[in-house]
């Protein structure tokens, strides 16, 4: 990003506020599966993996439409800036935003499994949520390695 | 937005027109923003409160957690969004001058701020919801003074 140094300031900032979107994203889908009873993350965890809450097909379309558009537009903004990265090659961006939206596919789709009874516990969304994530902070971390060239 | 910086595009008057639309919506989006929430949680600290905390004489209950947690996530969805597109506008219209990083700094400070800040007030107390009040207010005016000078650079150029 060395050609467009004014750009910057808004880049480093997506970066913060795309942290806390998915930061509070993830605090809101736990506060029903026993966060806001229990205040522990571990057992909000361990009764999402086990029995997660009911959810009806209205439910569910209310959260996963927004999301669809919400979660496409975000990581297309973010993954974009790494077309004026020269530090991170182009097979990784691609191979890595390719992955992150299958990942975000996969999250928002888990609980239309759960819900249809395809399969009872909720470990499917947690690790979908958790590769999710995990990918979405593999790409901040590209982002920002390709600001401090 | 990396079509907003190519030079190739610099002489398209379809970018040039699609910009000034994409301003004019912004800063009524922005206009609009601050009357919603004056709806929904309140523009001053006192409104603001209320809807936090509840009112036992008015019979206002207080806010569900989870429904202002909701407001906060979107928020901050809405406000990168159309930051970014102003800010990206600002900085393609002054591409020969100096910018003002200050104000930039300022802007996207007080953007991410404002919802935490809504949640620290939940949690800690009405005086956080002063700070919430103020950075409301600096990044709405600061957003709507880049779009004016973004809108005014495009319709001179």
């Amino acid at each position: 990003m060395k050609r467009y140094p004014r750009y910057r300031i808004p880049i480093g900032y997506m970066l913060l506020f795309a942290f806390f979107i998915v930061a509070s994203g993830i605090w809101l889908f736990l506060l029903p599966q026993g966060l806001s009873e229990t205040g522990s993350l571990n057992a909000a965890l361990r009764q999402l993996g086990q029995s997660p809450a009911a959810k009806s097909w209205q439910q569910f379309v209310e959260i996963a439409t927004p999301h669809l558009f919400a979660m496409g537009i975000l990581i297309f903004i973010v993954a974009h800036f790494l077309l004026f990265s020269t530090r991170v090659p182009r097979y990784l961006s691609m191979r890595l935003t390719l992955w992150l939206y299958i990942a975000a596919l996969a999250d928002i789709f888990a609980y239309a499994l759960i819900i249809a009874g395809i399969v009872t516990t909720g470990w499917i969304k947690l690790v979908t949520l958790a590769i999710f994530a995990l990918l979405f902070l593999i790409l901040f971390g590209m982002v920002a390695v390709s600001l401090l060239q | 937005m990396k079509f907003l910086v190519s030079k190739d595009t610099a002489p398209t008057p379809l970018l040039r027109q699609l910009m000034i639309a994409v301003t004019i919506a912004m800063l009524l989006y922005l206009i609009l923003d601050v009357l919603l929430h004056g709806y929904l949680i309140g523009l001053s600290p006192q409104a603001a409160a209320q809807t936090l905390y509840g009112n036992e004489e008015a019979f206002v209950e207080p806010i569900l957690f989870e429904s202002l947690l909701l407001q906060v996530h979107i928020d901050l969805f809405m406000a990168l969004v159309s930051l970014l597109i102003l800010v990206a506008i600002y900085l393609r219209m002054k591409h020969k001058e100096r910018i003002r990083k200050g104000m930039l700094h300022t802007l996207f400070l007080a953007a991410l701020g404002a919802p935490l800040l809504l949640v620290a007030a939940y949690f800690g107390g009405s005086f956080w919801l002063y700070g919430w009040v103020g950075a409301f207010y600096l990044w709405h005016l600061l957003a709507l003074y880049v779009g004016v000078v973004a809108l005014k650079r495009l319709i001179v150029s």
